[in-house]
């Protein structure tokens, strides 16, 4: 049976169309009456975005500003303007009338659900830590607002503007296609370059900047920038570019016979972001959204209802298991690598992940779930030391080399990462619990760190020399 | 040359007395309008007030050119006869003020707001946007940003100026062809942390405001 269904969902994969779906509209609807007057305006009061648009392919095709802007009476951001009911924001749905592929395959992202996948991490961070401001100006830059129309037709300026990729649009779609598409050019080339997706993928807890311009990889990119046909219309990796990949080779693009695809998630067989790193299925739902789902979670049958990302209830179509999100992911290596060289590597990289998940993160996780039972700890947020020295040890540096590993910059493997989450752990953390538990942190440390003799075994060896911290230099067999 | 027959003194008198007079009727409708157009005539009713509190932060009252447009500048018309019509109009606001709603409260008068824009600004459109022609010249517009006077001499072409400019001096209100009564309503809850619906119940009358 889950042979069958593999079948299915690779064939399922494979069918989809080659490139980017050509639009659904026929271009003789271009350019609505009336859009020329804007055009006429704007190139006097705001000559950089018009010809921004005069230049892209929209401009080229005859689009004008209402293709995209018009707006009706009863739209709830619809604004008079010159004699035009128009709407500042173009929301994904607006793109989808043309893109709808690209729609259909972004509307159920990790990226458009931003939002939701934050929820239960944002009031202690926004609240606790930073304020509203923050969230503005912060984490609703990369996430997504919520955004807000006021009864007198302004929109809310703690929710924009706001460009981030899961936003939530007035008309209920989700997300938006500038954040990467950046307005009113809407260069290929642009969404194709790694800046395009550092503006948020960059930083402690999404260090994928510094860790692709580490690796070869970005290295590569950097290299041969001009050898990318970063602008033509077909992108296919080894056929169109040799030179190297960008984020979006791997985690969107097409590869030999792997169809491109608007939900970045799709190839990731992880998720890299927890206290505990877990594979993940993918739940496709009759209606077309998607969920990640951790491995030890029970996939659901298909047809049966289960809870969607935003609490909303869906009926299940199919669940692809992690392995099948791995192979739509090596198929992209394969056109530069070996099958043992990526297969191994892949090794290379899950070992990682496990050794961080076995050595810090599942006893960092019990010991502060056992202070919190014992009350030796307040319930509030970040009023205490340890709990900032757990968020980082997971968010920040376990999450580094995680990505590091993923995306193969031994730098960020290593010193930037587990070396961080290590020394957090034993200088840090640990430390931290005995001050905390007192009487009782012996035994939490034996329990949770101590008896895993393979990890942490080496604590109860006091005796072994250590030349690099100057003990046994005089020693026999020291430096 | 004789004086006509009908030119006797009681004549020559009466005619005196009825241009002098006619002239002090000019006289003191010109004055009349003038003190009725005053920012301080106008607020001496509270519900204006409220109104002029936003046009007290626009740049209408704080030019950088010191030139201040009072109330009448901009709702009263150019002439005396039309400035005298006008008021003579503008007493249904007298007698709504004391007859109807209580707008000296500011949750009704928010309510009722938008209703008073789509008629000022329907005023503005019947009128051509003739008073804003007191002190702006459209060839004479230059403006700071670029390209601002290239605009107002290229695009204005059978154009009145409130098509384009909306919301510059009081409380800012949506188009009339976007408007929605509910989103306005839940705007005024929100403000005045009223309970869901209680803005349409004022508005109707239904319930009386609570005072903020």
């Amino acid at each position: 049976m889950k042979f069958t269904v593999n079948i299915i969902i690779l064939f399922f994969l494979i069918i989809q169309p080659l490139y980017a779906a050509k639009v659904k509209v026929d271009p003789s609807e271009f350019g609505v009456e009336g859009g020329n007057a804007c055009v006429d305006c704007h190139f006097k009061t705001s000559a950089g975005l018009a010809e921004q648009w005069k230049k892209s392919k929209h401009g080229q095709l005859g689009m004008n500003c209402l293709d995209c802007h018009q707006a009706n009476t009863e739209d709830n951001d619809a604004i008079e303007h010159e004699g035009f009911t128009i709407a500042a924001i173009v929301s994904p749905k607006d793109c989808g009338r043309c893109h709808v592929t690209e729609y259909q395959q972004n509307s159920s992202s990790v990226h458009a659900n931003a939002v939701s996948l934050i929820s239960k991490r944002l009031p202690a961070m926004a609240q606790n830590l930073g304020g509203k401001a923050i969230v503005a100006a912060g984490c609703d830059q990369c996430h997504g607002s919520v955004v807000k129309v006021k009864g007198d037709g302004t929109l809310d300026t703690a929710t924009w503007p706001n460009s981030g990729i899961g936003r939530v649009n007035p008309d209920g779609s989700k997300g938006s296609c500038s954040s990467c598409h950046g307005r009113h050019e809407f260069s290929k080339a642009q969404a194709r370059d790694p800046s395009s997706c550092m503006r948020c993928h960059s930083g402690p807890d999404s260090p994928d900047r510094a860790i692709f311009e580490a690796s070869k990889h970005g290295m590569a990119f950097a290299a041969n920038r001009n050898n990318m046909n970063l602008d033509s219309d077909s992108w296919v990796a080894g056929k169109d570019y040799t030179s190297g990949p960008t984020c979006v080779t791997c985690h969107m693009g097409a590869a030999g016979k792997l169809p491109p695809n608007h939900d970045v998630g799709l190839r990731n067989s992880w998720n890299l972001n927890t206290v505990v790193s877990e594979r993940q299925q993918l739940v496709i739902f009759e209606d077309g959204d998607k969920m990640d789902l951790p491995e030890s979670q029970e996939a659901p049958d298909p047809g049966t209802e289960t809870t969607k990302i935003d609490g909303t209830l869906g009926t299940v179509k199919m669940v692809i298991p992690p392995e099948r999100r791995r192979k739509a992911m090596s198929v992209v290596c394969l056109e530069c690598h070996g099958k043992s060289f990526v297969s191994s590597f892949m090794e290379q990289f899950d070992s990682v992940v496990e050794l961080y998940n076995e050595k810090f993160g599942k006893p960092a996780q019990a010991i502060m779930e056992d202070l919190y039972e014992k009350e030796l700890l307040t319930p509030t947020p970040f009023d205490e030391p340890i709990e900032f020295s757990y968020w980082e040890l997971w968010h920040d540096e376990g999450t580094r080399a995680r990505h590091g590993a993923a995306m193969a910059s031994p730098n960020h493997t290593w010193w930037e990462g587990m070396y961080q989450v290590a020394r957090n752990f034993y200088s840090k953390f640990l430390p931290q619990v005995r001050e905390v538990a007192g009487k009782d942190a012996e035994a939490l440390i034996q329990k949770h760190v101590k008896n895993d003799k393979e990890n942490h075994g080496w604590l109860d060896q006091p005796n072994k020399l250590s030349p690099i911290l100057g003990y046994g230099n005089s020693k026999p067999g020291g430096e | 040359m004789r004086w006509p027959a009908f030119l006797n003194i009681k004549t020559i008198g009466l005619l005196l007395t009825g241009g002098i007079a006619g002239a002090a009727f000019i006289l003191v409708l010109i004055e009349f309008d003038h003190a009725t157009s005053t920012e301080a005539f106008c607020t001496s009713c509270h519900s204006m007030e409220i109104v002029a509190e936003p046009y007290r932060q626009s740049v209408h009252y704080n030019p950088t050119s010191g030139v201040r447009a009072s109330c009448g500048d901009c709702h009263v018309s150019r002439g005396v006869i039309s400035a005298t019509w006008d008021h003579i109009l503008g007493t249904k606001d007298l007698f709504k003020q004391l007859f109807g709603a209580d707008y000296d409260n500011p949750v009704v008068n928010l309510v009722h707001a938008p209703d008073a824009a789509f008629k000022a600004r329907e005023w503005f459109r019947k009128t051509d946007s003739d008073t804003c022609l007191r002190c702006h010249v459209l060839e004479g517009i230059k403006g700071t940003r670029a390209d601002t006077q290239k605009v107002h001499q290229e695009e204005s072409e059978g154009k009145s100026c409130i098509d384009c400019h909306i919301n510059l001096v009081h409380r800012k209100v949506p188009g009339k062809k976007v408007f929605k009564r509910d989103a306005w309503n839940r705007m005024v809850e929100e403000e005045f942390g009223l309970q869901e619906g209680m803005a349409e119940k004022i508005r109707q009358g239904l319930v009386k405001a609570p005072q903020p």
